[in-house]
């Protein structure tokens, strides 16, 4: 029985030491979480009204003479993952790897993946990437978006890849967190297919100043940039709320299971002691 | 006048969002200047100074650098790279900027990629600085 006793209190000293750090941790992710939600927050007009303004102009485009308005035939698709740089963040990282494989369906891609978890996962995968630099999601800059950015078009005018795809999470709310994928380009990609059946045949034209290949080439290297930006402070104000929560989940197991511990060892105390007056007791009537 | 809906976004947030009467920026070809009912129309911005007027007739200028302004449907969406308001050009700063990039563009001796950060760099800080002193 004191054996039992002993097993016991050395388990509920590591269930204890357990808890501390996820009680720490929670903490940590939530002084992040309260900066990285006002950036996230901040910079998410922008992202809603860049994306429908690009989309609006692709429902009304009616010009293909630039590369980035036509369909350029390439299977191959991009995608960009953003995802965290740690685990322990629930299943934060895990979703958005699901949802990217399941819009995928087994088609031939590229990728281009802004932080550790999501690196990691190409190279298990042996996908093909087109960079690995960007390592930190925490440290992404908007210069550096602009280098991504860059990148990005170097590469669709080549023809590696002929669709590009943003693979984000969306900060929903603090309990919230959902996986995206975002149709970036080309612009007819963007064009919602269902409300466009439902569109007056005749488009509205555009002008555009001075004409439309220069105003996309200039245009879409801002865009991209822009929007892998915002989706990268969104997905870093996302992670940060998942291993919130996921700690503050630990730390409530933790809780529970100590409890239950500290039950089973009182219950093995009492026992020993019923045990030994038992034997005393015995012990006297022999006498 | 005609006022038309406005919306200015940059990665720093939403900073306006109302009725104008106008919209007057420098694109990559010149500057220009948007009333109501304009045409849809699309381009892409360059850098210079911006200023829009209010429906009471106020006049707010600004420095505005890349990205792209358009005009669908009677809503006009401006949404460069940057865009500081007048009164919030740090006028020190600016001219430090000025001044680091004059300097290092006079020493010479840089490769084409750092050449052209820094051109920029004196591009920008001479926008602020004119918007500024304005």
């Amino acid at each position: 029985m004191a054996s039992n006793m002993k097993a016991v209190k050395t388990r509920i000293k590591s269930v204890q030491n357990t808890m501390q750090i996820t009680r720490a941790m929670e903490l940590v992710a939530s002084s992040k979480l309260r900066k990285a939600k006002e950036r996230a927050e901040t910079c998410k007009p922008y992202f809603r009204e860049l994306h429908r303004a690009l989309e609006e102009i692709a429902n009304g485009n009616t010009d293909f003479t630039s590369e980035y308005t036509k369909e350029t035939g390439v299977e191959q698709t991009c995608y960009i993952i953003i995802g965290g740089d740690r685990g322990l963040a629930g299943g934060y990282n895990n979703n958005l790897f699901k949802l990217m494989e399941e819009h995928r369906a087994e088609k031939p891609c590229v990728v281009l993946p802004i932080g550790k978890k999501p690196i990691e996962y190409c190279r298990r995968k042996s996908y093909r990437t087109l960079t690995e630099a960007f390592e930190l999601t925490a440290d992404v800059s908007v210069s550096d978006c602009f280098t991504i950015a860059k990148l990005l078009c170097g590469a669709y005018r080549e023809g590696i890849y002929g669709h590009l795809e943003l693979v984000y999470t969306r900060f929903q709310s603090m309990l919230s967190q959902i996986p995206d994928v975002v149709n970036v380009l080309p612009l007819p990609d963007l064009i919602d297919r269902e409300t466009a059946e439902k569109r007056e045949p005749v488009r509205r034209l555009i002008e555009y100043d001075p004409d439309p290949s220069t105003v996309f080439d200039a245009i879409v290297p801002e865009y991209l940039a822009g929007l892998i930006y915002s989706a990268v402070c969104e997905s870093l104000a996302s992670e940060l709320a998942a291993r919130r929560n996921a700690m503050d989940n630990a730390t409530k197991n933790a809780e529970e299971m100590i409890e239950t511990l500290n039950l089973q060892y009182n219950r093995a105390r009492q026992s020993s002691i019923t045990q030994e007056i038992t034997e005393i007791i015995a012990g006297a009537e022999e006498l | 006048m005609n006022t038309f809906q406005l919306k200015i976004g940059t990665p720093d947030g939403l900073l306006f969002e109302g009725e104008v009467e106008r919209v007057v920026c420098r694109s990559i070809t010149g500057d220009l200047a948007i009333l109501a009912n304009h045409t849809n129309y699309l381009t892409a911005i360059g850098e210079g100074e911006a200023h829009i007027v209010l429906a009471d007739g106020t006049k707010r200028s600004a420095a505005c650098i890349g990205g792209m302004i358009s005009m669908m449907n009677g809503t006009c969406h401006l949404l460069p790279t940057t865009w500081e308001w007048k009164e919030d050009i740090d006028l020190q700063r600016a001219q430090a900027a000025k001044e680091r990039a004059e300097k290092m563009l006079a020493q010479g001796g840089m490769d084409d990629a750092t050449y052209k950060t820094v051109e920029a760099k004196f591009r920008r800080s001479m926008v602020r600085l004119g918007v500024k002193n304005s």
